[in-house]
């Protein structure tokens, strides 16, 4: 699906690859646009720890985002995020610590949403809010069933 | 490079001690200080932080309308400073019109006061023997005539010039409040922006509770307000005193001003009541009792259920800290110590709890390492 994004030096770049904004349209893009934060990581810098009070979640713009278990970066990797991926967002939508360890994987570039502002949608802009909560559920549902290999089978 | 030992790292470093909350008094006091200087500034800023959260859910409204954030924060101002221009203009000139009677209604006012004062002392005297040998009867007039005089020499005339040197400052408000209104996430982002990767996540929850915090306290403020003007116009239109919402909306506002405004704001009414001739001394009695009542009512019901909500401040310290603004800023400090002492408090609060938290800055030492190495990568001999 493509998405016109506006012609905005303000606005951040890349986002046209992230599925979680893929079903907004360009109005809604925009607001969204507003909302972000970009951010820049050396390869091996720490994003958020295990255990962390979650504050936000973050969209791979570029570069390698590592999963995995605090500090075990070599015998315990849980995912590797690539460009157009969301991660952290488990913590934002069940209110909890952060359960595992992230860190960039290659120098990279991330775009994130505060809790605060991806709460505040739900107030100001529901449509967008639900659109981009429907799309993030449907990516948890893929990776689960990635990693479990059941759930295809399971009549859900 | 490693960065630990395979346990998961708890966010949370202790709690507010004793240097935190130093440094929150210590900080609060200073900043005091320093505003007393810019009094003309900080006035009308304040005045814009109120208007800005009155204003903010008219924004958000039109927002969710489809009007993007700059033309809905454009046209809520300009909504707002139209409104205001056609309720001050006649409003200015009533106040013009009236000038001349005004002095001569406040004398009026203070000599009725100190009737009422005095027929007050005279029914005491004569009830209790001990009061009588005072003769407080006789000196009261005297020493009030001598009070009133050197006050209005003192404070009323500094009070006027300030108040009409301040005026062109206070057009500064709503114009302030419309640029906080259209940049003030773009002014934020702009923060954001400098903040080092490792405290980031901090950094949110930061801004996040400073907002939070200002929106309950001035949000609260104008509920408080809202509610004090209902409860006190009601009694007073009971009691049958001439304008009473008027008056009720007045010292509503003066309660602004923790402890001193509230009794300003009796006295005024009380006064006004007695000028009215039209009403008795019992009723007079009624309106300082319904005073009374407000006041027990906010500090026990309204204030916890609005403001309250807003510092979680022991009361201790919010009594210990409206003596430090009061005895550094006047009034003024009065007014402003307790909502930027909440805010101090976070910010010292998440400061510290980041300097305390060896992991974070580990994160960005190692973080600062890093980025020397990658600048570094092509510059070997």
């Amino acid at each position: 699906m493509s998405i016109r994004i506006r012609k905005d030096s303000r606005g951040p770049q890349g986002l046209a690859h992230v599925p979680t904004f893929s079903a907004l349209d360009a109005k809604e893009h925009r607001v969204v646009a507003g909302l972000l934060h970009e951010r820049r990581y050396e390869q091996g810098e720490v994003i958020f720890d295990e255990g962390e009070e979650a504050q936000a979640l973050y969209f791979v713009i570029s570069g390698k985002v590592l999963i995995c278990r605090q500090g075990e970066t070599e015998t315990r990797r849980m995912a590797e995020i690539g460009p157009g991926r969301a991660f952290g967002e488990l913590a934002i939508l069940g209110g909890d610590r952060r359960s595992a360890q992230a860190r960039a994987a290659q120098a990279c570039v991330l775009q994130t949403l505060s809790r605060r502002d991806f709460d505040g949608l739900f107030e100001s802009h529901k449509a967008i809010a639900l659109k981009m909560t429907l799309q993030i559920a449907r990516q948890l549902a893929r990776q689960l069933r990635e990693q479990t290999g059941v759930i295809p089978e399971l009549p859900l | 490079v490693s960065p630990g030992n395979g346990e998961a790292v708890p966010s949370d470093v202790g709690s507010a001690g004793p240097l935190t909350w130093l440094a929150t008094f210590g900080l609060t006091t200073l900043l005091l200080v320093s505003l007393q200087k810019a009094l003309w500034l900080v006035v009308p800023f304040l005045l814009a932080i109120v208007l800005y959260y009155i204003l903010l859910p008219a924004v958000r409204s039109l927002s969710r309308a489809g009007m993007s954030h700059e033309s809905a924060a454009a046209a809520v101002s300009g909504l707002f400073s139209v409104a205001a221009v056609l309720v001050l203009v006649p409003f200015s000139a009533w106040i013009v019109a009236n000038s001349s009677s005004g002095e001569a209604a406040f004398w009026n006012y203070v000599e009725n006061g100190k009737g009422l004062i005095g027929r007050l002392l005279s029914e005491l005297e004569a009830r209790f023997a001990f009061m009588a040998q005072w003769d407080l009867q006789s000196a009261f007039p005297r020493k009030a005539s001598e009070l009133g005089q050197r006050f209005v020499q003192e404070h009323v005339t500094d009070a006027l010039i300030g108040a009409v040197a301040w005026v062109p400052s206070l057009l500064l408000a709503p114009f302030l409040a419309f640029f906080f209104l259209r940049d003030g996430r773009r002014f934020v982002n702009r923060l954001l922006r400098a903040v080092p990767n490792a405290f980031f996540e901090r950094t949110l929850l930061l801004v996040d509770q400073v907002d939070t915090m200002a929106r309950s306290y001035f949000q609260g403020l104008l509920y408080l307000t809202l509610i004090d003007t209902v409860c006190l116009g009601l009694g007073l239109a009971v009691l049958g005193i001439p304008n009473a919402l008027g008056l009720a909306l007045l010292a509503a506002v003066l309660a602004w001003i923790p402890i001193v405004g509230s009794i300003i704001g009796c006295i005024i009414v009380v006064l006004v009541t007695v000028a009215d001739g039209a009403v008795g001394q019992g009723t007079v009695y009624a309106a300082i009792a319904l005073f009374l009542l407000v006041r027990l009512l906010d500090d026990f019901v309204f204030v916890p259920l609005t403001i309250g909500r807003s510092l979680q401040m022991h009361p201790l310290v919010s009594v210990l800290l409206l003596f430090i603004g009061g005895a550094v800023a006047g009034v003024l400090g009065l007014i402003i110590v307790l909502p930027l002492a909440g805010v101090v408090m976070i910010i010292v609060d998440c400061v510290a709890r980041i300097l305390l938290d060896r992991r974070l800055m580990a994160r960005h030492a190692f973080a600062r390492r890093l980025r020397s190495m990658s600048a570094n990568a092509d510059l070997k001999a």
